[in-house]
């Protein structure tokens, strides 16, 4: 699988990133050999083997319905915006 | 050309859990300051994780089996990839490959039965308000417990698809996995409309109207749908598939100019939340906790509560559970005053909150059987049981105070009678009713009941004067 430069400016989009020329370069290059690496994968037989979804054996991790006091508040986690207004987190116009 | 409309409803439910659906905070945000029910799990700080609720997956089973739906015994969750404002993490929670709930289905008034595809667990974003330069986020909201119920395309009508949804939200309050309050969007409705002519095995292209909240507006959306599309193909013209919205206030749905591309969530299996694993005794036991559906109470209350009246309180879903605490033998009396004295209130609607109980209920319908009530005055003290003034002091004590108690002794009641035939102003209406005029026994029951003070029990004084001018 070849990673061509608009999936890299699509995968962008997605994200909300805006890469710069070399940086498209770049990531393209790193995409390649990761997919190339995991690609080794495509050597084995994998038909009888069940899909991982997970790689500990927990099931069922589940807490109770009870509401706690929270180790942050609301004004120490509105700081850590990059800008807030009446007490909400102010962002460029979405729509 | 006739065309035959195909619709499909998704509908997203918010559970009444006291958490939210991944962090330990409060779940009610209603009349809530923006960004007071959060925490750094919502906020998608990094190294936070998820934690699942427990009583989430519990509402979840009640709402599979409230649309007889089979339960699956393995279900996970999935992330769900977009960058937009309302979601901090850059995706949703949700279950995309795996869901808790199986098949079932719902039959609608018309007969006309509506296959579940299935429905899911998923995380809700949050609010956005936006303003001429810049929005505003408010994550109250996000994570939310949801349950997103995908039916088959089975509807064919406006009304069928109003009644699909107004079934789905008494099953959801019936079942009380949801406040079920419209007005605040606990439940809202996706709506795909598509339409083909009439006998043709294919099925048209739809479109997609987003984000109703409330029945009228799915039925009115429907119907516009229907025509808009039935225009453009009589003119010859496509359909777009595309997402549209809806206006209340010019009853027409607009395309919304979306990035339709952009759609490519990169589905994952979300890695922080273990599968759920159910044993079948564990889904037995937590399926039993269903409480009476509509069906049940229409079963139930056959042949006691008049079709029409029993179909108008099968909306409110405290009344029918209060129905079902009180004695069968008062449940006709206690239904009619529900329909026709509570509901036509103005306040009913706060009333509905805080029910008397079942007892003080009783009573009332006790002493009006014994006739100590008329009819008017168990009217009377049934509104002052919701009175907050009055409320808790039981009916026989709001009664006694408001001198409302019928005077049912014979002998006291005669005695009554006798001084009021024994007044001058009656006589000749004793002598009009010897001689044949029997309607002024009327003006005779009237000048008794003034004379009780308006205690004395109509018919036995009309029983009493009977006998005596016989």
């Amino acid at each position: 699988m070849e990673i061509k430069r608009e999936d890299i400016l699509h995968l962008a989009n997605l994200s909300n990133f805006s890469l710069s020329e070399a940086e498209i370069e770049k990531l393209g290059g790193d995409l390649q050999d990761i997919i190339k690496y995991i690609s080794q994968l495509d050597e084995l037989n994998t038909d009888s083997v069940e899909p991982t979804y997970q790689v500990f054996e927990m099931e069922n991790v589940w807490r109770d319905d009870e509401i706690l006091v929270q180790d942050a508040n609301r004004e120490e986690l509105l700081a850590l915006t990059k800008e807030e207004k009446d007490n909400q987190i102010k962002v460029p116009k979405v729509l | 050309m006739k065309y035959i409309p195909t619709i499909g409803i998704e509908c997203h439910v918010q559970l009444c859990t006291k958490t939210k659906l991944f962090s330990e905070v409060d779940n009610d945000a209603r009349g809530k300051e923006p960004n007071s029910c959060v925490s750094p799990v919502d906020y998608a700080l990094p190294g936070m994780l998820p934690r699942l609720n427990g009583e989430a997956i519990r509402l979840a089973i009640l709402a599979g089996r409230a649309m007889n739906c089979k339960i699956n015994a393995s279900s996970r969750f999935d992330r769900k990839h977009y960058f937009y404002p309302d979601s901090p993490k850059g995706f949703q929670i949700t279950q995309f490959y795996h869901p808790i709930i199986g098949e079932g289905y719902v039959d609608l008034p018309s007969g006309n039965r509506v296959r579940i595809e299935h429905a899911h667990l998923e995380g809700d974003a949050g609010k956005l308000t936006h303003f001429d330069t810049y929005s505003l986020v408010d994550l109250n909201r996000v994570d939310t417990p949801l349950i997103e119920i995908v039916s088959m395309p089975d509807i064919h009508s406006a009304k069928d698809a109003h009644d699909y949804c107004k079934a789905l939200w008494r099953l959801m309050c019936f079942a009380g996995v949801t406040n079920g309050d419209l007005y605040n969007g606990n439940m809202r409705f996706d709506v795909n409309v598509s339409i083909a002519p009439e006998g043709s095995d294919k099925l048209g292209t739809r479109a997609e109207v987003k984000n109703l909240n409330s029945f009228r507006s799915v039925e009115r959306a429907v119907e516009y749908e229907i025509k808009r599309q039935s225009k453009l193909l009589d003119a010859g013209e496509k359909v777009v598939q595309e997402t549209r919205g809806w206006s209340d206030a010019t009853g027409e749905t607009t395309g919304q100019r979306s990035k339709e591309e952009a759609k490519d969530y990169r589905y994952m299996p979300e890695p922080d939340i273990p599968p759920i694993n159910l044993t079948q005794e564990f889904i037995d036991a937590e399926s039993a906790k269903l409480p009476l559906m509509p069906k049940d109470y229409r079963e139930k209350f056959a042949g006691i509560i008049a079709d029409d009246t029993l179909e108008v309180l099968l909306d409110y879903p405290s009344l029918m559970g209060k129905l079902g605490e009180v004695d069968t033998r008062y449940v006709k009396n206690l239904s009619n005053l529900f329909a026709s004295v509570l509901l036509a209130e103005e306040k009913s609607a706060e009333y509905l909150n805080d029910l008397p109980t079942a007892m003080e209920l009783s009573e009332l319908c006790e002493m009006n059987d014994k006739k100590e009530l008329s009819s008017t005055a168990t009217k009377e003290v049934f509104l002052r049981l919701f009175d907050p003034q009055m409320k808790g002091r039981g009916a026989k004590n709001i009664a006694k105070e408001l001198g409302l108690i019928q005077e049912n002794d014979l002998g006291a009641l005669e005695a009554i009678v006798d001084t009021v035939l024994a007044k001058p102003e009656t006589k000749k209406a004793q002598e009009d009713y010897r001689n044949g005029e029997m309607k002024v026994i009327g003006f005779l029951v009237g000048q008794v009941m003034k004379e009780s003070h308006g205690k004395a029990n109509p018919s036995a004084v009309q029983e009493i004067l009977k006998k005596k001018l016989a």
